[in-house]
């Protein structure tokens, strides 16, 4: 079929995906760039090559202390999202009741929002009801939005396993604890694993729910780039940017070894 | 409920109840609060009931100016990717293996990389002294370095560049159902390339290519991390301003009557983007 596709189409799509990869792929390359600049100045091209910004980033505690925030609070948001979400796709996909389609868009309601608007509304509840944003905010904030995807994959790993399993060991007499334990949680384990990983990205690179609810005693790294690039940019912004395009990267590849990246998208 | 549809019920009722709990307070309490408070006068005691809010939105030619750009910026975003996007998705469905699986990394990798590092690229590529300046200054196509910073099409640019996997992953969607023997009888029968993409792909890729285009448009109407650090104070949009009256004016019943005016104007969008997507899904 692609042998009838007239040859000059294949040189113009060629010189289209080229065009298309650089749009997508440069700034990320540029960022990666800046980071290896000798300058002290964000300049194109750099006019040499130094790791020194790296050094920077690894002396400097206010960007160790972003990073170990970012990483506690995706840490604890995956632990939350899994272990809300989890049991919710379990129902959703193994039983038929009254109100379940109610139930299901209730649970990817968070997906349509914008998170714009979730975050306002966590900023106002937060400062009537409790003493103002906190980490704590920032732990609820981003356990609905990365619980959706949680339900997603584990859903989607289900729907691949047959039920009859669980029923079997019904029949066969399993306690309620002995199902969950020994069949259903093992098959949910590849829907679990993927949607921990989303959920530590989204966790980790969310900037809008962070400004949003910014404590003056809580900074992730995403909130540090921000007000960095708004008022001073310098290559160590993009010393820090690179290490977390690297951790997307590696994430990237997990996910597809994990799930299949045909199954993400 | 009588006991038996109790116990029918019990398992997944257990299994559900913690999360739906969670999302009503955590998720639902708030958004409510935030529609109370746009109709709310904010600091005064007693609180009072007020259209203010509102009416200062819709009367403040300033902020009349701020919508105006930000629907017209969002409506360029959304022509770019749906130019770019569809010949893409196109190419990524009937790539060989191998070039799908680098085409789809090279569309999830930027969108799964944080907003603000995306949009720290572009300041380095739009800015003065940057990529594009430099670039165009070696061809000698200008003499004095340019900038793209604080303008809309630096906006536009960056922007686009967020917002593009959506439109493409949407419309792959759409794509991955048509049967391909459908094209192959076409092209048999004696269409041109052209023809059979115009009268089957196209026609048939349009649920994808309009829950996509929804999609970015209700996208780049709320997003204010890159027209923020692109635009500057200027160039506000809408989402900007809101950020501004919430964290900076602490103007929160005017902020939130902005919010609410936003989410309608999202919802009127995503609710056909539901039934589309649905109605795709259904197909299948």
């Amino acid at each position: 079929m692609i042998a009838a596709t007239p040859r000059w189409v294949m040189a113009l799509a060629t010189t289209f995906l080229v065009a298309v990869a650089a749009f997508m792929l440069v700034p990320l390359f540029v960022v990666v760039a800046s980071s290896l600049s000798s300058s002290a100045f964000l300049v194109f091209p750099p006019p040499g090559l130094s790791f020194r910004w790296y050094g920077e980033i690894l002396g400097s505690e206010a960007y160790l202390r972003a990073g170990w925030t970012s990483l506690k609070l995706a840490m604890v948001t995956v632990v939350l999202a899994l272990a809300l979400g989890t049991p919710a796709a379990i129902a959703l996909s193994r039983f038929r009741f009254a109100g379940r389609a109610t139930i299901a868009s209730i649970f990817l309601s968070p997906l349509i929002l914008p998170s714009l608007i979730f975050a306002i509304g966590l900023l106002i509840i937060f400062s009537r009801y409790a003493t103002g944003p906190s980490f704590t905010g920032l732990v609820i904030g981003h356990t609905v939005i990365t619980m959706p995807y949680v339900i997603r994959t584990v859903s989607a790993n289900l729907a691949d396993i047959d039920p009859n399993l669980d029923e079997a060991a019904r029949v066969m007499g399993a306690r309620w604890w002995q199902r969950y334990w020994l069949v259903i949680l093992p098959q949910c384990k590849t829907g679990m694993a993927a949607g921990a990983f989303f959920a530590f990205n989204i966790s980790f690179d969310d900037a809008v729910i962070a400004l949003f609810m910014r404590a003056p005693s809580v900074e992730t790294l995403p909130m540090r780039i921000y007000s960095t690039l708004e008022f001073s940019p310098d290559p160590s912004v993009a010393a820090v940017s690179s290490v977390m395009i690297l951790m997307t990267m590696v994430l990237v590849v997990m996910l597809s070894r994990v799930f299949g990246l045909s199954k993400v998208v | 409920m009588s006991a038996g549809a109790w116990r029918a019920n019990r398992e997944p009722a257990i299994l559900l109840g913690p999360g739906v709990l969670f999302l009503l307070l955590a998720f639902f309490f708030p958004a409510f609060q935030l529609l109370a408070q746009s109709f709310l006068t904010f600091g005064t005691e007693p609180v009072q009931f007020t259209f203010e809010h509102y009416a200062k939105a819709f009367v403040d030619e300033f902020y009349a100016g701020v919508a105006l750009r930000t629907f017209r910026i969002a409506f360029t975003i959304t022509a770019i990717c749906l130019i770019v996007g569809f010949p893409l998705a196109v190419i990524i469905a009937r790539a060989g293996p191998i070039l799908r699986a680098s085409l789809i990394v090279i569309i999830i990798l930027p969108l799964m990389t944080s907003v603000v590092i995306r949009t720290f690229g572009w300041l380095v590529i739009l800015g003065p002294g940057g990529v594009i300046s430099w670039t165009l200054e070696q061809l000698g196509l200008i003499d004095n370095s340019i900038s793209l910073m604080h303008t809309e099409a630096g906006i536009i640019i960056a922007m686009a560049q967020v917002l593009l996997p959506f439109l493409v992953l949407t419309t792959l969607g759409s794509l991955s159902q048509i049967p391909p023997s459908l094209e192959e009888a076409s092209r048999v029968m004696g269409a041109g390339f052209f023809q059979s993409m115009f009268h089957i792909t196209l026609p048939l890729s349009v649920p994808g290519l309009a829950s996509g285009s929804l999609l970015v448009f209700a996208l780049s109407i709320s997003s204010f991390i890159t027209p923020s650090l692109v635009g500057g104070v200027r160039l506000q949009v809408m989402a900007g301003s809101i950020y501004q009256q919430m964290t900076g004016s602490f103007d929160w019943g005017f902020g939130s009557a902005l919010s609410v005016i936003l989410l309608i104007v999202t919802l009127l969008l995503i609710v056909p983007y539901m039934i589309l997507v649905s109605r795709a899904g259904g197909r299948q």
